[in-house]
């Protein structure tokens, strides 16, 4: 079993009876057996104490700024969020266009857990929840859902199938057997980009300290740094894009 | 005063930076035959392949943005958007390598 982290203990000293009875009983049903936790006494891992460290601090953070909002002094956090808000505005208005805004809740979401998801591995004693492949996988199994949801609900049921079987008739059946593979391809694609970069940006010290303990580990630290805001920005980004192809119109 | 402490702190971090790998033993490289698993050894020449070519992409992609802007400052937003975009796309083709060797090598 891999090292147990302080925020995962105490997670598994508050919570393992009830997380085990559940996890237990979920596994009973057909075809789920593989949930049962291996340890009843640490069913929590790693990075799932890690999503719920980044999600309590978004959570307290936000309620912490909804208190102290205000128009005519904002605070050095509202100004911040604000700005986070504007950029979303501006991505959202460049890659989907003018009706794009609805959209803002789901992407700056998302850019938000894991740009924090990415970044936690750089605080002493904790990781990178996204340098598993569970958490990736998570986020863009979102997003596929989100896109084909609002494709259906833009263009309707039908619609929605002739906007994925092409223009023409004749090659009807090719085009949507390809569309709908790739679908699944950007699912994979997002997961990997994302699991990879991260697994690369915690090794990579790793290897080096390996090598040269001292000093030279940070260098690649600081590349995990803007590798952890570069993937942010491009899993804001490709959902932005797949959700405008999937209810642009017709040209 | 401030910067010199932040700068002592980093050294601090940077000294005392634990070096995990060193604690995984080195495991004999041979496969359930008793040959040499040559499983690695094609990994990273994979690997190196998937990573030579998709910097060439990537070079090709950056000198291209590169000259755009020079040629027209005014158009860098629109630029970088597609240049992340492209870089975005061209690495996941080294990506799906990656995975591939993480899926057959354990």
């Amino acid at each position: 079993m891999e090292h147990e982290l302080w925020f995962t203990a105490l997670l598994n000293r508050l919570f393992a009876h009830g997380v085990t009875a559940l996890l237990v009983m979920i596994s009973s049903l057909p075809g789920l057996a593989f949930v049962r936790p291996a340890d009843p006494i640490h069913p929590i891992p790693n990075y799932f104490a890690g999503e719920v460290l980044v999600f309590l601090v978004i959570v307290i953070g936000a309620i912490i700024l909804r208190a102290r909002l205000s128009v005519e002094n904002p605070g050095k956090l509202q100004m911040a969020v604000e700005t986070f808000l504007q950029f979303n505005h501006n991505l959202v208005d460049e890659v989907i266009g003018h009706d794009g805004r609805p959209y803002v809740a789901l992407i700056g979401t998302l850019g938000l857990f894991i740009l924090l998801c990415n970044l936690e591995g750089l605080i002493p004693t904790l990781m990178t929840p996204t340098s598993v492949v569970y958490v990736p996988l998570g986020c863009a199994t979102v997003v596929f859902l989100h896109c084909n949801y609002h494709g259906f609900r833009v263009k309707g049921f039908f619609g929605y199938l002739r906007h994925l079987s092409g223009p023409m008739v004749w090659i009807a059946p090719l085009f949507f057997f390809i569309e709908v593979f790739s679908d699944f391809l950007r699912m994979l694609s997002l997961t990997a980009r994302l699991w990879a970069n991260m697994l690369a940006g915690v090794t990579l010290p790793d290897v080096f300290g390996s090598l040269v303990p001292i000093g030279v580990p940070s260098v690649f630290m600081l590349l995990h740094l803007v590798e952890s805001f570069l993937q942010a920005y491009v899993f804001m980004i490709l959902p932005a894009l797949y959700v405008s192809l999937a209810t642009s119109e017709e040209h | 005063m401030k910067t010199k402490l932040i700068g002592l702190a980093t050294f601090v971090i940077g000294l005392l930076y634990a070096a995990p790998a060193l604690a995984a033993a080195a495991a004999p490289a041979t496969s359930a035959g008793g040959g040499t698993d040559w499983g690695p050894i094609g990994a990273g020449v994979g690997m190196a392949i998937a990573s030579g070519l998709c910097g060439l992409g990537q070079g090709r992609a950056a000198a291209g943005a590169c000259e755009g802007v020079a040629r027209n400052p005014g158009a860098r937003p629109g630029i970088f958007l597609f240049l992340i975009l492209g870089l975005v796309f061209i690495e996941s083709l080294a990506l799906y390598t990656f995975l591939i060797i993480f899926l057959k090598i354990k």
